[in-house]
């Protein structure tokens, strides 16, 4: 009996310490440390359009080679820069779930249908594959800083709406969350949830949660869509639209983007292990 | 009052609208890539889908700048900040949530109609689902070598895939696009418009329905997200360009890895000189 209750207990303490650790402040924290958090790293002081070009290497020509050594290679680069780069906690576990989810699920599903274990090998490489692009991009989406990066890619031409949805969605989003919040405590305090004690009042309960986030949307909504308004109003005011197409502007904007030896040194050295893996994979 | 009359916004209302758009649905979607999906049984619950951000807005207003903004938003918030961003392959749900949003908005005439904004809800989630699924099958399909080959493959993707979109469609996509849609797009139409500087929209000021060139452009879309996916998984030319160079040997390789080794003494040298420089001149 006594054992029962500790037992319960401590459940009720473990389950309340994983919605702590699941607040909204949480998610708030992590997301705002993995943009801005880390601008001392290495990576963050690299030059963004070198680390573009770094990208488009190691984003792309994986998919293209079936080569084990050459993608094992890849990866552990990946894997050191990521290190580097000193990416939140969250965002790494959320990349664990993601490859699970797109390739270790279908390797026991064909178990399932009467695959062995010769199905490892081809899943290997594409786990390789999905794994070194996932860790190119987080390397340099979330070791860069917002703002250099869309002046990089910028830099390269993308449309202007893009470095300034970018920029935008940075500044934007405590703000956003912020208010999402207030507006979901309002509701709680005003609303009278069903009680979960039972199996049905849990469902009841998880169901008006649900919709308790669905109606929160309202008031967000048009809250926004004031808030977009005067965005626009204000961009209107300073010539974006003219601004966005206009060279000189652009050049002012871009000035500061500079190559140092850092960049070429980091190049170079991420050449050097790669052409290190095409020797492995051609003596093997 | 010419503007005013008009569905067709004017240029920097259509910004306000991708802006609108693109905010609301990348938090949704931040949301629901942070939050974990959870099982009940083999059903799976996930949150995946706050479609109903978008949809409800591409309904009340012009739906090319909000189907847009929403893909947008989803690319930049959920995708780049959170450093998921997988290259090529993005441009499949970008295309295919633009397609599914875009027309789900040029369904609706009148959006006090609740059957059509129903019924234009579930087209446009079961729209994008679908290209998604057809998309995934054929992904795996050309990425993994021998896919006939491996035992309990192909069947296994057939499996799961279809049963995603089924579950996706019934669970996810009534719980959280067609209820919330119902529910949000009467009661803002009327109330949001004015806060753009908009008209409702009405019989009038409808930019008439789904034609052949909706359809086209829709095909077009789909076919171009088929082909950035293809290209993301198997390149044929550069796979023979690798053979190519594979074959050379490893003769290349070395030369490959002392070209690398020079290059980094030579900018370690460069670097260290630079530095002596710059304290002798200071």
């Amino acid at each position: 009996m006594e054992y029962a209750e500790t037992g319960a207990k401590r459940r009720k303490k473990l389950s309340e310490s994983i919605l702590d650790k699941f607040s909204m402040d949480f998610l708030r924290n992590q997301v705002l440390k993995n943009a801005y958090g880390n601008n001392d790293t290495v990576i963050a002081q690299l030059d963004p359009r070198i680390l573009l070009v770094w990208y488009l290497f190691l984003g792309l020509v994986p998919w293209f080679v079936q080569d084990l050594w050459f993608l094992m290679g890849c990866f552990l680069l990946v894997l050191v820069t990521t290190r580097l780069a000193r990416v939140a906690g969250l965002v790494l576990v959320l990349f664990a779930v993601g490859v699970f989810s797109q390739t270790g699920y279908l390797f026991l599903v064909s178990l399932l249908f009467g695959g062995d274990a010769s199905t490892v090998i081809p899943l290997l490489v594409l786990t390789l594959k999905v794994a070194t692009c996932s860790l190119a991009s987080i390397t340099v989406f979330s070791g860069l800083d917002p703002d250099r990066l869309s002046n990089g890619l910028m830099w390269y031409g993308c449309p202007e709406r893009l470095s300034f949805s970018i920029s935008y969605a940075y500044r934007i989003l405590p703000m956003l969350m912020e208010e999402f919040q207030n507006i979901l405590l309002s509701y709680r305090m005003r609303g009278n949830p069903p009680a979960h004690d039972t199996f049905g009042g849990k469902v009841r309960y998880l169901f008006y949660q649900v919709k308790v986030i669905m109606h929160a949307f309202y008031p967000l909504m048009l809250n926004t869509a004031k808030r977009s308004r005067t965005t626009v109003e204000a961009l209107e005011i300073k010539g974006y639209r003219y601004a966005a197409v206009n060279k000189e502007v652009k050049r002012l904007k871009l000035s500061t983007l500079k190559v140092t030896y850092n960049d070429l040194l980091f190049l170079a050295i991420s050449f050097f292990w790669i052409a290190l893996s095409v020797l492995a994979s051609t003596l093997f | 009052m010419e503007l005013a009359g008009k569905q067709t916004a004017s240029q920097s209302q259509k910004l306000m609208i991708f802006v609108l758009t693109m905010a609301l649905y990348g938090l949704a979607t931040l949301f629901t890539e942070l939050i974990p999906s959870f099982q009940a049984g083999v059903v799976e619950f996930s949150v995946e889908y706050f479609l109903f951000i978008p949809l409800t807005l591409a309904m009340l207003f012009d739906p090319l700048s909000a189907a847009l903004g929403a893909a947008t938003g989803e690319l930049v918030f959920s995708e780049i900040m959170l450093g998921q961003f997988g290259g090529l392959g993005e441009l499949e749900k970008f295309l295919t949530v633009t397609v599914g949003v875009y027309i789900a908005g040029r369904m609706v005439r009148n959006p006090q109609n609740r059957k059509m904004v129903g019924l234009a809800a579930i087209t446009g989630t079961g729209l994008q689902l679908l290209m998604g699924t057809v998309v995934d099958i054929l992904k795996v399909q050309f990425a993994v070598e021998d896919f006939e080959a491996v035992a309990g493959l192909p069947e296994s993707v057939f499996a799961t895939e279809g049963f995603a979109f089924l579950n996706d469609l019934l669970f996810s996509g009534i719980l959280f696009c067609l209820l919330p849609t119902l529910f949000l797009v009467p009661r803002l139409y009327g109330k949001i418009e004015p806060l753009l500087g908009m008209r409702p929209r009405d019989e009038k000021a409808w930019l008439g329905g789904i034609n052949g060139k909706v359809v086209l452009g829709a095909l077009v879309a789909f076919a171009a997200a088929i082909g950035a996916e293809m290209l993301a998984t198997s390149g044929t030319p550069l796979i023979e360009w690798e053979a190519d160079w594979a074959e050379s040997g490893t003769a290349l390789a070395i030369g490959m890895v002392v070209a690398a080794a020079i290059a980094i003494l030579v900018l370690l040298v460069l670097k260290c000189n630079a530095g002596k420089r710059r304290v002798e001149q200071s």
